[in-house]
């Protein structure tokens, strides 16, 4: 699984231009399951299970990760940009990025530091006076290697370090692409639907449709989620910690989730000795927000992995976790399939 | 392929060897294998690198400074996460996330802690987090990171060399390397003709920690004249193009109180006279630069300053345009063979 992360975090795909992503998938599980494109790029999965199952389960994990989309170029080459997703500015200056279906090389440009003004040196440019400079001198230049409404992303390697820790971009959600595609290549106990989802980090826009195509009773949702356990956080206000296994929602921004099934998952992993952990904060939202809201309502759960700096050139999980929340998952999904 | 292939090959190469002020040994060593081609090459009390070639009535130094600005390790805390300070004009608005290496016992991958968007308020993200906020996470409990890194470790920026469009590249450390490596294309240009003055070169340590490199290096030289290379701003979204250099535009010859005039005036007047792009820089009084050290080194030294034209300077994502290194390379030789001539 840890190569299968490492290629689906080298994919650029941020929200709308998730096809890379998609292919690959596409290529990983050709020929463990069935699979559909529905209209608005959603790779919806069938897997059949060694029986039919009682209840119709659903997983979910988005392709998409959060980046850049260009709105204008300046008379003299720069790019102007929207954030698609919720980028903090702070993350993105001083960063190399790549630019467009040529994947031309850029920087986020900063003014150095020696030019602002007395106690300013602390403030961050507004997100409207940000660009990314990729050497162009003029307008024309600019425009022989990129249009408007490109795409561009963070340019950031995959990296492991320290103690079984992984350092790449878009591990949200590719970590949780991962899980899915290992469960798919595995034989299941239960006929499973899955859906790798666009659109996650504008609004769960692609979980709405897959959702209602599926028609699930039960569904999981696989994802990462805000680490905070840096230095100088402690207890509750770290969220959840990496090493501790898969975090498990019981409310965020977006859902209330099933007391059941939060309940279920702890006991289920108690009896299986896997590892995994309550997340501490109300806060964040994932496709749970839409696919529990789906037809007549859907009862969901959420496991994702613990993920540091997350929205970032430079995500940090620990490989353990994603390994813990595989396990825990593939149970879950069995519990729910016959509950 | 193209005439800049050479220079650009030079750049990448003195920018991927790390050094932060009072720890350039890795910088060091290829710019003294880079610099042993054209002269014999000594390493100085505090570091700096130094070599001189030649003899005649006239004693000319040339300078850019090795180190580049990074972090140093204060103290390792209870959950094995780095606390550190800057060494040098590290900017605290590019900290968040960013990736490092920690020179350690050996060299280890790091990530500056940040709080993702999720977990903070929308007001937090108009302000930098300072050190007292933030640490370097190495992945690794407080007893396996004490067996690797101490306090006093530096740490640099990650970020390798890229191309960008034309003849611009994108790196950490191009300040000053590319000052580095204007004074090796100089000599390369240089190499074959016969001179009758004296030549050095100083490399120089602790730039960003306030030149004690050029300060000693220049009083060891003890040189007729002086021409420091280093970088200066150039223009971009929100930076002024009247006030600020044409990245692109040529070598910025420096004007100022501080720095001999008539210099200045002579390397103005060969960039015109030999086709050499140049810019006039002016300032009003010191230049912040290793002029600054040099001109009073000593019983004193005649002093210029030839500047590289740079982007988000103090980043990891340094922007500068080949053709201004090679640039500043040309009028440096045209200078030199000319102040050779003169006093022959």
């Amino acid at each position: 699984m840890l190569e299968t992360i490492k290629e689906l975090c080298a994919i650029s795909g941020i929200s709308g231009r998730e096809n890379s992503v998609r292919d690959y998938i596409i290529k990983k599980i050709e020929g463990y399951a069935e699979y559909s494109i529905d209209p608005l790029g959603n790779l919806i999965v069938f897997k059949k299970g060694k029986n039919p199952a009682k209840n119709k389960v659903m997983l979910d994990a988005h392709m998409d990760e959060v980046g850049m989309i260009i709105t204008a170029i300046t008379s003299d080459g720069f790019l102007r940009f929207a954030k698609v997703g919720g980028i903090d500015s702070r993350v993105m200056l001083g960063r190399t990025v790549k630019v467009g279906e040529k994947g031309v090389s850029g920087v986020i440009g900063i003014k150095p530091v020696h030019l602002v003004e007395k106690g300013q040196e602390a403030d961050i440019p507004k997100p409207d006076e940000l660009y990314i400079d990729i050497g162009a001198k003029s307008k024309e230049e600019a425009a022989e290697y990129v249009r408007l409404g490109d795409a561009a992303w963070f340019d950031s390697d995959f990296v492991e370090f320290g103690d079984g820790f992984i350092k790449a971009k878009a591990l949200d959600d590719r970590a949780g692409c991962a899980i899915l595609i290992e469960l798919i290549r595995s034989e299941l106990e239960y006929d499973t639907w899955f859906s790798f989802s666009v659109q996650e980090e504008i609004g769960t826009r692609g979980a709405m449709a897959s959702a209602f195509t599926i028609a699930p009773d039960y569904a999981i949702v696989v994802e990462t989620t805000t680490a905070a356990d840096i230095s100088g956080v402690k207890d509750e206000k770290r969220v959840c910690i990496c090493g501790d296994g898969g975090a498990v929602s019981f409310m965020d921004r977006s859902t209330i989730y099933n007391r059941e099934l939060f309940d279920k998952a702890f006991e289920v992993a108690k009896e299986q000795d896997i590892l995994c952990q309550p997340k501490t904060l109300v806060a964040g939202g994932n496709d749970a927000g839409a696919i529990h809201k789906s037809r007549g309502g859907v009862k969901t759960l959420t496991v994702s992995v613990p993920c540091r700096y997350l929205h970032s050139p430079g995500c940090v999980i620990k490989y353990s976790d994603a390994a813990q929340s595989l396990k825990l998952i593939g149970a879950m999904a069995e519990e729910f399939a016959k509950w | 392929m193209n005439k800049y292939n050479e220079v650009s090959a030079l750049l990448e190469r003195l920018c991927s060897a790390k050094g932060v002020s009072g720890a350039e040994n890795r910088a060091a060593e290829v710019a003294a294998e880079l610099l042993e081609k054209y002269m014999p090459v000594k390493i100085d009390p505090l570091g700096s690198v130094t070599g001189t070639m030649g003899e005649g009535n006239i004693h000319i130094l040339l300078d850019a400074h090795l180190d580049q600005i990074g972090l140093v390790v204060t103290a390792v805390d209870e959950d094995g996460f780095l606390k550190v300070a800057k060494c040098g004009g590290a900017d605290i608005r590019v900290l968040a996330a960013a990736e490092v290496t920690v020179h350690g016992k050996e060299d280890i991958f790091g990530v500056i802690t940040s709080t993702p968007p999720h977990l903070s308020k929308p007001e937090d993200s108009s302000k930098a987090k300072d050190f007292d906020e933030i640490a370097v996470d190495i992945g690794m409990k407080r007893e396996d990171a004490l067996k690797i890194v101490s306090p006093g470790d530096r740490i640099t920026f990650n970020g390798s060399f890229s191309r960008l469009l034309g003849n611009r590249a994108a790196s950490p450390s191009i300040d000053d390397r590319a000052g580095v490596a204007a004074i090796l294309r100089c000599l390369e240009f240089l190499k074959n003709k016969k001179l009758n003055c004296k030549l050095s070169v100083l490399f120089s340590v602790q730039e960003e920690t306030g030149g004690s490199g050029a300060q000693t290096g220049a009083f060891s030289a003890c040189a007729d004249e002086a021409i420091a290379v280093d970088v200066s701003f150039a223009a971009a979204p929100g930076i002024s193009s009247e006030k600020y250099a044409s990245l692109g535009g040529g070598t910025m010859i420096g004007y100022a109180p501080s720095l001999d005039y008539e210099m200045s005036r002579c390397l103005s007047e060969i960039a015109e006279k030999e086709n050499i792009p140049n810019q006039p820089e002016v300032m009003g009084g010191k230049t912040g630069t290793n002029c600054d050290e040099i001109q009073v080194s000593g019983k004193g030294v005649k002093t210029a300053l030839l500047s590289i034209p740079l982007r988000n300077m103090h980043t990891a994502v340094e922007v500068c345009d080949l053709e201004d290194i090679e640039n500043t390379a040309r009028l440096m030789a045209e200078y030199i063979l000319e102040r050779s001539a003169a006093n022959a």
